[in-house]
C-alpha cells in the first residue's frame, strides 16, 4: 500500500516529523527510527479512524464503531492540530537559530531545537528538584498503567512517543519494519498477530531453568 | 430514543458481569434463581482479544477511553477537579479480569481485625470486618476450585488455615522471580509463587498457559488465563436461568412506595431506554461506579442517593497503590517473560508490626518494570529520546525487574466518590469525581517498604536499584473499595454483614465496595470469595422463586 496516499501530512510537513524522528530515535550501528518506518505508522494514524485497531489475529483492521468512532475521530482531530502547530512551530525556531528549515539542519542543530523544543532546562530542573523534596524521586511511571493520554500531550512528547510507537509496536502498524526496533533491544516479539492469536507465542524459553536462553543472544 | 416494551420481572437483577457480578450469577443461577445481569460494556469471546501493545496499552482497546468515560479527581474538596482516567477498570464482560494477569492471593486472617490490631490511628476511619477469615475460608476455596488457581499450598508462611491445597501446581518460576527468591532467602524472608489465574496445567476443559509475552492489560485469546467472562459465565448459561444482557447501560434504580427497589433504568444496546423490574437487585460495577449509581438514583425519599440517608455512600473509599524499586543486573531477567507478572511474592511486610513508623502492611511481589514491554518499558532517569534514550533501552530493557507493593491505604472519610457536577460522560450523565490525598501513614508505609524491596534487588545482586517512592495516590492498581463498607452498625457502614444495604433491604453489593479497609493484597479473590458468601445468603434468605 502506497503510505502516500493513504497519509495525512504534506510532503513538507512529512520531511520536517520524519527528520525529527531520526533525532529521536537515531540511527547508529543499528537501526533507528528512520529505518523502522515510523514516520508511516504516524502518518497513517492521523489519516482517519480506519488504522487505529487492528483485528486481534493480524488479518487487517476494524475500525471502532459508534461512541468509539466519535470519540477516536475527536482525538485524531486533537492530535493533527497539534501536529500542524507543532511542525510549524519546529521550522520557525529552525529558521530563527539557524536560518534553515528543520529538515535542513545538521544533527547538532537539530538536537539543539528539539531540545528547546522540549521546554526550558531550568522548568525541568525544578520540577525535578520540587519531586525529589517530595517523594525522592518521581520517575516516568514504572507502573502498572501508562496510558498514553494523547490529547493531554504537548507536541514533543507526543512526538517522542508516537516515535517510541513506531519503533516498537507490533509491526502491522506500519512501523517496527521488519522488526528492526524489537531487535534492536532484544526483544523476541512474535513473528505476527496470528501467531500469538493462536497460542504459539511462548516465552517460556526464557524463564528460569530453560536450556534454550542462554545470555544476551537467546535464541529466537 | 423510544421506550422499548419492558422485559419479564427477574427473581435478581445484576448490574456489572465484572468478577463479583459473574460469581454472583453463577451462584443464584445454579440455585434455581432467575437472573438478569445489565453489562454496560461489550461482551466479547476470547478470540475477540489480541496480543497487541499498542491498541490494548495505549488505545483504549480495553481501558475505558477518557473522551467516553471521563472521571475527575481532586486531591481535596478546596481544589479544582481535574480531568483523570483514575483508577479505570475495562468496563465489558469480565471486567478487571478481561486483561488483568490475576494474582490471586488470600486475605491473612489478621486482616480481617485492622481496627483491633493497629488501634486508634489519628485521621484513619478503620474498622474491623464484619466477617473473620474462618468464615470466608470455604469461599476462598469454591473460587479457587471453580475459577482454578495455580498456587503452592502451604509455601505462604503467613496464610490461614486451608481447607486444601491448589487445583494446579505453581506457574514455574522466571529469571525474575529467581532473582526474588535468592534475594529473599538471603535475608532470610519466607517467600512464595504468587497464585496465579493462568492455568499451569489443563484444567476444567482449559489447556495450560502458553505464557505469551502479552499478558498484563491484555485480554488472553487462548482462554489459559481465567477471566470472569470464561470461568463463571459459561456455568450460569449452562443454567438456562441466565440472560446476560451487554452493551445496557444502567442510569438509575427506582424504587417503589414502600422504598424498596423497583427497577433498573437502563440504555439498551440500540439506545433505546428500557427498565428491568426485579425481586432483588445486586450492585457488581466496581466499587466507584456502584456507588455513582446510587448517587444517581435520586428520589423524594432518597434525596441524596439511594441508601445514602446517613451519607456514607462513597465514602471512605481506598484504591492501592502500585510502586516498587527497580534493579539492573548483568545476566538478563528478561521482565516481559509470561507477561511481566509472573509472580513471586513475601508477606514479610503485610503483617502489622509494632515499632515501625506506620500500621499495617502490604503484598511485595516481583515483576518487570513497566508492562513491562516494548514500548511501555521505561525506567526513573531514563532520557525520553535521543542516543542515551536508545541505549538506555538496548542495555536495560533485558536487564531490569521491579519488587513492587500495592500499598495498603487507609479509609478516610474525606477520600471520597462524588458525583461531578461539570463534567458528563457521553450519555450526558455526571460522571464520579473522586477526591483522594494519602493518610501520612500510606506513604510511610509504601516509603519503609520500598527500601525493603531495594534491599531484596540488592542481596539478589542488582548492580544498580531505584526507589520508586509514592507521594499520591492515582488509583493505578485499577483496585477499588470501601466505597460502601459493611459492618454491623447501621450509622457508621452502608452495607450489613449480608452486604444488604441497611436502607434498601432488596438491595446488595458485591464488588470491592464492601470492604470496610483495603487489605494488603491484591483483592479480586476476595471480591470473589465474599460474592460467592453473599450470593449463597441471598438464596438462603430469599429462597426459590414460588
Amino acid at each position: 500500500m502506497d503510505q502516500r496516499d493513504a497519509g495525512f501530512f504534506d510532503q513538507f510537513q512529512r520531511r520536517t516529523v520524519e527528520a525529527a524522528m531520526a533525532r529521536i530515535i537515531p540511527t547508529d550501528h543499528e537501526p533507528g527510527a528512520r529505518e523502522a518506518g515510523a514516520i508511516d505508522f504516524l502518518d497513517r494514524y492521523l489519516s482517519g479512524i480506519d488504522h487505529v485497531y487492528a483485528k486481534p489475529d493480524g488479518s487487517g483492521f476494524a475500525p471502532p464503531e459508534g461512541k468509539r468512532a466519535e470519540a477516536w475521530r475527536q482525538r485524531i482531530d486533537i492530535v493533527r492540530r497539534k501536529y500542524r502547530e507543532g511542525i510549524d512551530e519546529l521550522n520557525q525556531r529552525s529558521r530563527a537559530e539557524f536560518g534553515e528549515d528543520f529538515a535542513q539542519l545538521p544533527p547538532d542543530q537539530q538536537d539543539f531545537i528539539l531540545t528547546m523544543m522540549e521546554g526550558p532546562v531550568l522548568d525541568q530542573e525544578q520540577a525535578r528538584e520540587e519531586a525529589e523534596t517530595v517523594a525522592g524521586f518521581t520517575p516516568p511511571e514504572p507502573a502498572l498503567q501508562q496510558i498514553a493520554a494523547e490529547t493531554d500531550l504537548e507536541f514533543f512528547p507526543l512526538l517522542v512517543l508516537h516515535t517510541r510507537q513506531g519503533f516498537l509496536a507490533d509491526p502491522i502498524y506500519g512501523g517496527n519494519r521488519n522488526r528492526v526496533g524489537w531487535d534492536v533491544i532484544s526483544f523476541p516479539g512474535p513473528t505476527s498477530l496470528a501467531e500469538a492469536h493462536a497460542g504459539r507465542y511462548s516465552t517460556l524459553p526464557y524463564f528460569a531453568g530453560s536450556a534454550d536462553a542462554t545470555g544476551e543472544e537467546a535464541s529466537r | 430514543m423510544m421506550t422499548k416494551r419492558n422485559p419479564d420481572r427477574a427473581d435478581v437483577c445484576i448490574i456489572g458481569a465484572g468478577a463479583s457480578g459473574a460469581t454472583a450469577a453463577k451462584v443464584l443461577t445454579e440455585a434455581g434463581l432467575q437472573v438478569v445481569t445489565l453489562e454496560r460494556g461489550p461482551w466479547w469471546k476470547p478470540e475477540q482479544f489480541s496480543a497487541d501493545e499498542l491498541a490494548n496499552v495505549h488505545r483504549f482497546n480495553l481501558w475505558p477511553d477518557p473522551l467516553i468515560n471521563p472521571r475527575t479527581f481532586q486531591a481535596s474538596a478546596d481544589e479544582e477537579p481535574t480531568v483523570q482516567l483514575f483508577c479505570p477498570v475495562p468496563q465489558m464482560v469480565g471486567g478487571g479480569t478481561a486483561h488483568w494477569t490475576g494474582w490471586l492471593p488470600r486475605m491473612t486472617e489478621n486482616e480481617f481485625r485492622p481496627k483491633t490490631i493497629y488501634g486508634e490511628v489519628p485521621g484513619a476511619n478503620l474498622a474491623d470486618w464484619p466477617i473473620t477469615y474462618q468464615e470466608l475460608e470455604p469461599y476462598y476455596d469454591k473460587v479457587e476450585w471453580a475459577f482454578g488457581v495455580s498456587g503452592q499450598a502451604g509455601a505462604n508462611k503467613y496464610e490461614g488455615p486451608r481447607s486444601r491445597g491448589y487445583p494446579c501446581p505453581p506457574i514455574p518460576p522466571t529469571r525474575y522471580n529467581q532473582k526474588f527468591h535468592e534475594g529473599c532467602a538471603k535475608l532470610g524472608y519466607n517467600s512464595f509463587p504468587t497464585p496465579s489465574a493462568a492455568l499451569s496445567c489443563p484444567y476444567n476443559g482449559w489447556p495450560a498457559t502458553n505464557q505469551s509475552a502479552f499478558a498484563q492489560q491484555h485480554g488472553d485469546p487462548t482462554g489459559t488465563r481465567g477471566n470472569a467472562m470464561t470461568r463463571f459465565i459459561p456455568a450460569a448459561l449452562a443454567t438456562g436461568r441466565f440472560d446476560l444482557r451487554p452493551d445496557c447501560y444502567v442510569q438509575e434504580i427506582t424504587i417503589d412506595a414502600h422504598g424498596r427497589a423497583r427497577s433498573a433504568v437502563y440504555w439498551d444496546a440500540d439506545g433505546d431506554s428500557v427498565e428491568q423490574e426485579a425481586d432483588l437487585f445486586i450492585l457488581a460495577c466496581g466499587a466507584i461506579e456502584s456507588a455513582r449509581l446510587l448517587l444517581m438514583s435520586r428520589s423524594g425519599r432518597f434525596p441524596n442517593g439511594l441508601a445514602n440517608g446517613n451519607d456514607l455512600v462513597g465514602r471512605n473509599a481506598t484504591f492501592h497503590e502500585y510502586s516498587a524499586a527497580i534493579g539492573a543486573f548483568e545476566d538478563p531477567v528478561y521482565g516481559w517473560a509470561g507477561g511481566g507478572y509472573v509472580g513471586a511474592s513475601t508477606f514479610e511486610f503485610l503483617e502489622h508490626a509494632e515499632g515501625r513508623d506506620f500500621v499495617g502492611g502490604c503484598h511485595v511481589a516481583s515483576a518487570g518494570v513497566g508492562i513491562p514491554l516494548p514500548i511501555s518499558f521505561s525506567l526513573p532517569d531514563k532520557p525520553t529520546w535521543g542516543q542515551a534514550a536508545k541505549d538506555a533501552d538496548r542495555e536495560y530493557f533485558n536487564h531490569t525487574m521491579a519488587v513492587g507493593l500495592v500499598l495498603h491505604d487507609l479509609p478516610q472519610e474525606t477520600n471520597r466518590v462524588e458525583l461531578d457536577d461539570q463534567v458528563k460522560d457521553a450519555w450526558g450523565l455526571p460522571v464520579a469525581r473522586i477526591t483522594h490525598t494519602p493518610h501520612p501513614n500510606d506513604l510511610a508505609q509504601g516509603r519503609w517498604i520500598i527500601d525493603r524491596n531495594a534491599e531484596i534487588l540488592e542481596a539478589a545482586g542488582a548492580t544498580k536499584v531505584w526507589r520508586v517512592y509514592i507521594d499520591k495516590v492515582t488509583g493505578n492498581c485499577s483496585h477499588q473499595h470501601s466505597t460502601l463498607r459493611m459492618g454491623n452498625n447501621p450509622d457508621s457502614s452502608v452495607l450489613s454483614k449480608d452486604c444488604r444495604t441497611h436502607e434498601v433491604d432488596n438491595l446488595y453489593a458485591v464488588d470491592g465496595s464492601p470492604f470496610p479497609t483495603s487489605t494488603g493484597v491484591n483483592p479480586t479473590l476476595t471480591i470473589m470469595a465474599n460474592a460467592w458468601r453473599v450470593a449463597e445468603g441471598v438464596v438462603a434468605r430469599h429462597g426459590m422463586p414460588a
